[in-house]
């Protein structure tokens, strides 16, 4: 009986998986060919009642784009985002014409931004970019120390959070099984994605549902419908993996260097598939839209990050609050703690590990939800925190679910509050050398228990 | 499908640059992870050490190319004990999660604004391989001239670097034999199979790991110089963490704890991976159409060669984790 479940668990574990694999490679591509373009906005400076610096966009205005030989490749007007995304064939060299009789009445440009501009080749970073005209005076201003400091500290808030939710996951796995899953940065991904599918590119099979609030005829979703979805499909994706892959080699006891080595190869695999399938570049959600900031005494933050975060808090107390006082949480902390010792006091603990890789996918979708919402997608967004997530759960104590949550925020705010003293492209370097620091000095982290370990 | 032209390449590529540079690396990293059980997922790193090496001789230190030799071993026993020092008492796990977090920081650092003057940012470090070139046209070989037989048809500069880069894994197959023949090369596979029975015969399990460490790294270092000589040039993308991985998914292939694995080993993966890449751009010469659905687009195959790569890893690791010429005995070690 219980081997005949368990070759049920793998078969559908299995066309879980490939399922998948068909659903993305027939989604509607947005990766097909680069399309390049230029994304042009046209904003309005002023100081708001405070006295601060702002700016907001300016609708109307006609904006045409030539070629180097003078061929008009493409003229539209801003709409009320103050924005016009012209496509052009080519990384080249245009010039951008913006009608200053089209301007709003009394508005007239910045001397700094003149009302012909031109792009070269070399300035596509991307496929798309960017140009700015600005109206009205200047309002440029230097923030002071304080202010810097302070939103610093909120934008890592955010990303402590969002690591914290991720690095749960891999840390209970890592603590019920001993397996470090380097491919856990993908499960991350895994969710963005998802998510993306459901809300921007839409399933055309799933068109029949739009009869309900939020889903359209073309099968794409609300952010409030997608995000539910992708968690779920990631708490799928993490049960799927450890059915098809982890629960066998488990069986078969084979090393866990072995199994580590297998996730490394299974990140190159789906990093690499997400890549085919999505493109290089990182994209936002449908209802990604410019919101007004809030002000809180000196730093800003939107209302959607704001709800994130409150969000996030919540899932990370009760997820909490579960390991502590529920039964399951005192199984996955007892299989943890000694395996074997469970086992003999009657824990199945193939159970416990199959509801921590569900979990653990689960709390990685919402991560990057989360930090699509933050960040915009892309299908590197989860392998580039996986160094970040193991920071913070040696930082926190490599096995500890408490540690992994602490260690994560902690980490999530130094990074953040490190790019004042570091240029912000080395901004993870002290999380590096806190990982070192942690490691010769204290191994088992700020909430591991002090164990042998060499 | 011009079947020439794609066994021609793959047969090439059996024995190209890529390969040399990749077994040398693979030589190193069977120290660490075949013979010694240490997992270094920051190979890149190291051979980002040497190539950076060399290219700082001229663009930052303005000395003769020769010295980025020396001066490349001495980055990468530094980066060996800055990763060594903190790990090795611990777990496995532990030195994986910091060699590839500091290969990723060093990646960051030399392609990084502000550090420019020293790296040369993101665009690298280029021309500083002429001395190197020199000793090949002095010995009488003519750069742009045609050498070999079918298929192995070379130009002089690419047979300058081959002859070289071969050389090199020769010497360094050699040392490894040897040294893991030699009791200092048992004591490391010892520690492999039970690092306390080691601890208990009066051995410094430490200082024999970070031995072993260093010397691979200091193996791949040389990796890093051949692949920056053959190009002339260093960039930074040249060195992130999936070079590492598909190094090691080489080493695998091949075989692990054998010499004769590590060579085997990237020789077979560049010669496939040259032949499923050349063979998927001709089918996507002619694309098989099904109503609007493509089977196949040029755009598309980068990534599905990587893919491929990442299950070749997997399936290994499943069927068979000792690769083609290893010992399973070999390969039952736990991390734990």
């Amino acid at each position: 009986m219980p081997s005949e479940r368990r070759r049920a668990r793998r078969v559908l574990s299995l066309v879980f998986l490939s399922a998948f694999g068909l659903v993305f490679a027939f989604m509607s591509s947005p990766a097909h060919g680069a399309d390049f373009a230029l994304r042009i906005q046209v904003k309005e400076q002023f100081r708001d009642a405070n006295g601060k610096a702002d700016n907001q966009p300016v609708a109307g205005v006609s904006i045409s784009v030539t070629d180097a030989t003078g061929v008009e490749i493409g003229a539209a007007e801003t709409d009320e985002t103050g924005v016009v995304v012209i496509p052009v064939p080519e990384k080249a060299d245009y010039t951008i014409t913006l009608d200053e009789s089209t301007l709003p009445e009394g508005a007239a440009l910045d001397p700094g931004s003149p009302a012909v501009q031109t792009v070269t080749e070399d300035s596509f970073v991307t496929d798309t970019r960017i140009v700015v005209f600005f109206t009205g005076q200047s309002q440029s201003e230097s923030q002071t120390f304080f202010e810097r400091l302070s939103q610093r500290i909120l934008d890592g808030v955010r990303l402590g959070l969002v690591l914290a939710m991720c690095a749960v996951g891999l840390s209970l796995i890592f603590g019920t099984t001993g397996l470090t899953n380097f491919a856990h940065g993908e499960v991350v991904t895994f969710g963005g994605l998802v998510v993306f599918v459901f809300n921007m590119a839409g399933l055309s099979f799933l068109g029949f549902l739009s009869f309900l609030p939020g889903v359209s005829e073309q099968g794409t979703f609300h952010i409030l419908w997608a995000a539910p979805i992708g968690v779920a499909f990631g708490g799928l994706f993490g049960w799927a993996l450890n059915a098809a892959i982890f629960s066998r080699l488990r069986r078969r006891g084979v090393g866990l260097v072995t199994q580590m080595v297998l996730t490394v190869g299974l990140s190159i695999l789906l990093r690499n598939f997400f890549l085919s399938r999505f493109g290089g570049r990182t994209r936002p959600y449908r209802e990604f839209t410019l919101q007004r900031s809030w002000e809180i005494g000196p730093a800003s933050i939107t209302p959607r990050d704001a709800v994130v975060s409150l969000l996030s808090l919540v899932i990370l107390v009760s997820v909490a609050v579960v390991l502590r006082y529920t039964r399951l949480g005192k199984a996955t902390r007892a299989v943890s703690d000694n395996p074997d010792l469970a086992s003999a006091t009657g824990i199945d603990s193939e159970r416990v590990i199959r509801l921590v890789w569900i979990i653990g996918g689960a709390l990685a979708a919402i991560g990057g939800v989360f930090r699509g919402l933050d960040e915009q997608v892309s299908f590197d967004m989860g392998g580039r925190l996986l160094f970040l997530m193991f920071a913070g759960i040696t930082l926190g104590g490599l096995g500890s679910a408490f540690g992994a949550l602490t260690g994560g925020f902690v980490v999530g705010i130094m990074v953040e509050v490190a790019s004042l003293a570091v240029p912000t492209e080395l901004k993870a370097t002290p999380a590096l050398l806190v990982l070192i620091l942690v490691l010769l000095f204290r191994p088992q982290g700020i909430l591991g228990k002090a164990q042998r370990v060499g | 499908m011009d079947w020439t032209l794609i066994i021609e390449n793959s047969l090439k590529g059996l024995v190209g640059i890529n390969a040399v540079y990749f077994a040398v690396a693979a030589i190193g990293m069977n120290v660490q992870y075949g013979y010694t059980g240490l997992l270094n997922f920051g190979q890149a790193g190291f051979m980002a050490c040497g190539a950076y090496g060399l290219g700082m001789t001229a663009h930052y230190f303005h000395i003769p190319m020769w010295w980025g030799i020396p001066l490349g071993v001495l980055f990468s026993v530094l980066l060996g004990l800055l990763m060594g020092i903190p790990t090795l008492r611990l777990r496995a796990d532990y030195l994986a999660i910091v060699t590839i977090a500091a290969a990723e920081i060093i990646r960051l650092v030399v392609r990084s604004v502000r550090f420019k003057a020293y790296f040369g940012g993101s665009d690298g470090i280029n021309n500083f391989s002429e001395t190197f070139r020199k000793v090949g046209t002095d010995l009488g070989i003519r750069q742009s001239a045609e050498y070999g037989f079918w298929p192995f048809r070379f130009t002089g500069r690419e047979l300058w670097t081959l002859t070289i880069g071969w050389c090199v894994v020769a010497l360094f197959g050699f040392i490894v034999y040897q040294l893991m023949k030699s009791p200092w090369g048992r004591v490391l596979k010892a520690i492999r199979e039970d690092e306390d029975a080691v601890r208990s015969l009066g051995k410094n399990v430490y200082s024999y790991k970070m031995q072993s460490l260093i010397l691979g790294g200091v193996i791949g270092t040389f990796s890093g110089m051949i692949f920056a000589l053959d190009r002339g040039s260093v960039q930074p993308d040249n060195y992130s963490r999936d070079v590492t991985f598909y190094i090691l998914t080489a080493l695998v292939l091949g075989g692990v704890a054998k010499v004769s694995g590590s060579i085997i080993g990237p020789m077979l993966f560049w010669g496939l991976f040259t032949f499923v890449d050349n063979f998927m751009r001709q089918i996507a010469e002619n694309p098989i159409r099904i109503g609007n659905f493509m089977i196949l687009q040029s755009t598309q195959i980068g990534q599905l060669n990587y893919m491929l790569i990442g299950l070749a890893l997997i399936l290994l690791m499943v069927f068979r984790p000792q690769g083609l010429v290893g010992n399973r005995k070999e390969m039952a070690f736990d991390g734990r």
